[in-house]
């Protein structure tokens, strides 16, 4: 089916048509025609939407779908037309299912689970066998099977000398670590941000000193051996510091951080709803001040959702009981949007892909069309209805967004949550 | 005022002062009650209460229970150990579960933190949270707070040092907040590695010398060593924790005034105090468990009033 978007405001710096509004012609999933007007031809659906904007595809390197094994919190297909839904046409999937994905075939059970879909799953392979921090997995038959980089999702990687044979053996192919900034035995039974509210409330806290100590030990590491190495999700001011040395060092690192901890702080917990159990957790206004500036420098490579369904079984229950993790697509771009402006959010959304191996679109004649649809000036309080996945653990409820997302074109297939 | 502010005790950080103050004036008309010869009223016989304890209890759970049955309530007890939260009901089940046989109250002692909370949050009854994990234990620092008031004509403007182990105590969380509400002075006193790092942000002071601590106070309330909450060792051993932080007459005798000692029990003679402490006319350990019933009975009384409006 050929697609006729109207009117639509491109969003990309790369392209000549950077904040004009045109109509886009895709013709067998490649763009085919951008004016300022297309006569629509026979065969064509036709998106004419107020508000409509366009920018290449967004791509989100940390979700988690439950399937196989916790298909309750979860499954592939329904992730995935999650993710469509709320913007984004690629995301890297954690290998945090039951059985863990570390071997060559649970790649292609992943890829083949993805086979045909309008987003694009890449697998981010079990760093360990089974993630259990003992032995390395087959990471280059994995890496061959389709897998963009290693890591054992929440678990710290408590052996030393584990962070750094992985950096080096992954060198011969350009392998990707993922080390989770957490120090095991100071992190202790903390199940929040040790600071005034944890104190407060009773709950044992987990020390900014855990996660800041986990990333020293492994830049030093980095230092020593060379190689790639991304830090998912860091939370605090210092860790930021940290990376931003490092950096400044010539080291070759790369950070994230999930969207919620630039969003809420620790004050949300007085009502002990476990939908703000998080990891790493919730923190405080100064960290989330050093948060957005260290994104908006570029200290910070990657914002993600840390999209991660927990089912109600697991969530409404003492907090010490529930699990750890919330949901965070349907959120995102609304909450981005809100802190950073359309332009940066889209900027963060879109950037970095070749750290990971894969390859950046573009809004030009004769690409292959891998684009996300949204408009940026609805605004809208975030509700359970604004949820597509099986589970609705979402930190942002009640949570005031500006910008919404309409959907996403790729692959060949057009996805919009209308 | 004549009613409570809150519809659940589920710490006293939720409490306003004017709710401790009338809690303690109901008390002292119950503690009347309970030394007369028929230590019972007829006011609660339209009540039902579940005392739910799924965690180990003895003083206060006979406390509540006698609270309870001297205001002519029915009572169900329940204990975790003889329940089907063994076969893995959830809280909300087991006391909605409870609940449909028509109770009006829940007492729940709890490991977790915030369990009161949850739950009041999740099932339609008044709770009273007799200890939920780290978090409080208010009815423990009314009591605390009531026996200091009986003793030393108010709590206001006092000097309390609460010793020992800070890190995993309700008691001493839950009694900063009700000494800070009513004006009282507070400083905690233990090892470094049993005080929580953001303690002063409540609005406390900490001191590390037990003997500068006793020199300040007009009152003491020594901690129990919570051995079974500690993950590892919070110090070496409990010989070397006495030598630091054990209260001996041989220090209370040698400070210029006398000061009050408490515990919320149970006490280990010769850790925390040593026996001739314990027993000497400073301590008020034992007016402390008579006051928790009365300070008891207050709550109760006061939360079945709004239950039956």
């Amino acid at each position: 089916m050929n697609i006729l978007l109207k009117a639509a405001k491109i969003i990309d710096p790369s392209s000549e048509h950077h904040l004009k509004a045109k109509d886009i012609f895709i013709e067998n999933g490649v763009i085919s025609k951008i004016e300022d007007e297309i006569a629509p031809g026979t065969e064509t659906k036709i998106l004419s939407i107020k508000g409509l904007h366009v920018s290449n595809g967004w791509f989100d390197t940390s979700v988690s779908f439950g399937e196989p094994g916790y298909e309750e919190r979860e499954t592939i297909a329904n992730g995935l037309l999650t993710a469509a839904k709320s913007g984004f046409t690629s995301v890297a999937v954690n290998p945090n299912s039951n059985p863990v994905i570390d071997s060559n075939a649970d790649i292609g059970f992943l890829k083949n689970k993805a086979l045909g879909n309008a987003v694009n799953l890449y697998p981010i392979g079990a760093l360990t066998v089974n993630s259990e921090g003992v032995d390395l997995s087959e990471v280059y038959d994995m890496k061959s099977a389709g897998a963009i980089a290693f890591g054992d999702y929440q678990k710290s990687i408590t052996n030393a000398n584990l962070v750094k044979i992985a950096l080096q053996y992954v060198q011969n192919f350009d392998g990707l670590i993922l080390s989770f900034p957490s120090e095991k035995k100071i992190a202790g039974k903390g199940v929040v941000n040790e600071e005034v509210n944890a104190t407060k409330l009773g709950l044992k806290g987990i020390p900014a000193l855990a996660e800041e100590l986990n990333i020293a030990r492994d830049l030093f590491i980095l230092e020593y051996t060379g190689g790639k190495l991304h830090i998912p999700t860091i939370s605090t001011a210092k860790s930021v510091q940290l990376i931003k040395e490092a950096k400044e060092k010539g080291l070759d690192v790369s950070c994230s951080v999930a969207i919620h901890n630039m969003v809420l702080t620790d004050d949300v917990l007085n009502t002990f709803d476990a939908n703000y159990k998080v990891l790493p957790p919730l923190r405080t206004q100064s960290d989330i001040e050093a948060l957005i500036t260290g994104v908006k420098e570029g200290i910070i490579d990657f914002v993600t959702s840390d999209h991660n369904p927990i089912d109600v079984e697991w969530k409404k229950r003492e907090f010490e009981h529930a699990l750890y993790g919330t949901i965070g697509l349907e959120s995102a771009f609304g909450a981005l949007n809100t802190i950073f402006g359309t332009e940066k959010t889209i900027e963060l959304l879109t950037k970095g892909k070749e750290r990971f191996g894969l390859n950046t679109s573009k809004i030009a004649l004769g690409e292959k069309a891998d684009i996300s649809l949204f408009n940026p000036e609805e605004t809208y309080i975030f509700d359970k209805e604004n949820i597509y996945s099986q589970s609705k653990n979402s930190a942002f409820i009640g949570q005031g967004l500006k910008g919404k997302v309409i959907g996403i074109y790729n692959n060949g297939q057009l996805i919009t949550n209308e | 005022m004549s009613e409570l502010s809150v519809d659940h005790l589920l710490g006293i950080k939720y409490l306003k002062e004017e709710d401790i103050q009338l809690i303690f004036e109901t008390a002292d008309h119950f503690k009347e009650v309970i030394n007369r010869p028929i230590k019972k009223v007829p006011s609660l016989r339209d009540i039902t209460i579940a005392n739910m304890f799924f965690e180990n209890s003895t003083r206060t759970k006979l406390s509540f229970e006698l609270a309870e049955k001297r205001l002519s309530a029915d009572v169900v007890n329940f204990s975790a150990s003889q329940s089907s939260v063994a076969k893995g009901e959830t809280l909300i089940d087991t006391v909605n579960n409870i609940l449909s046989m028509k109770v009006d109250m829940v007492v729940m002692r709890h490991p977790n933190p915030g369990a009161g909370v949850f739950l009041s949050r999740h099932v339609n009854a008044s709770i009273v949270n007799a200890g939920d994990g780290t978090h409080e234990h208010p009815t423990q620092a009314l009591l605390d707070s009531y026996s200091i008031r009986e003793r030393l004509g108010d709590v206001a403007g006092k000097n309390v040092v609460i010793v020992g182990d800070i890190l995993h105590s309700r008691v001493a969380l839950s009694n900063i907040f009700a000494l800070k509400l009513q004006g009282a002075n507070v400083k905690v006193c233990g090892p470094k590695t049993l005080i929580p790092k953001y303690i002063t942000s409540l609005g406390v002071e900490v001191e590390t010398n037990l003997r500068a601590a006793l020199e300040w106070c007009d009152v003491a309330n020594m901690l129990r060593v919570q051995n079974e909450r500690m993950d590892i060792s919070y110090f070496p051993t409990t010989r070397e924790y006495t030598q630091q932080f054990g209260v001996n007459k041989k220090i209370l005798d040698s400070l210029d005034k006398e000061i009050t000692i408490m515990h919320p029990g149970p006490i280990n003679r010769g850790v925390e105090i040593t026996s001739d402490v314990a027993d000497s006319k400073q301590a008020i350990i034992l007016n402390q468990v008579e006051n928790g019933v009365a300070v008891r009975m207050a709550v109760i009384y006061l939360l079945a009033s709004k239950i039956k409006q």
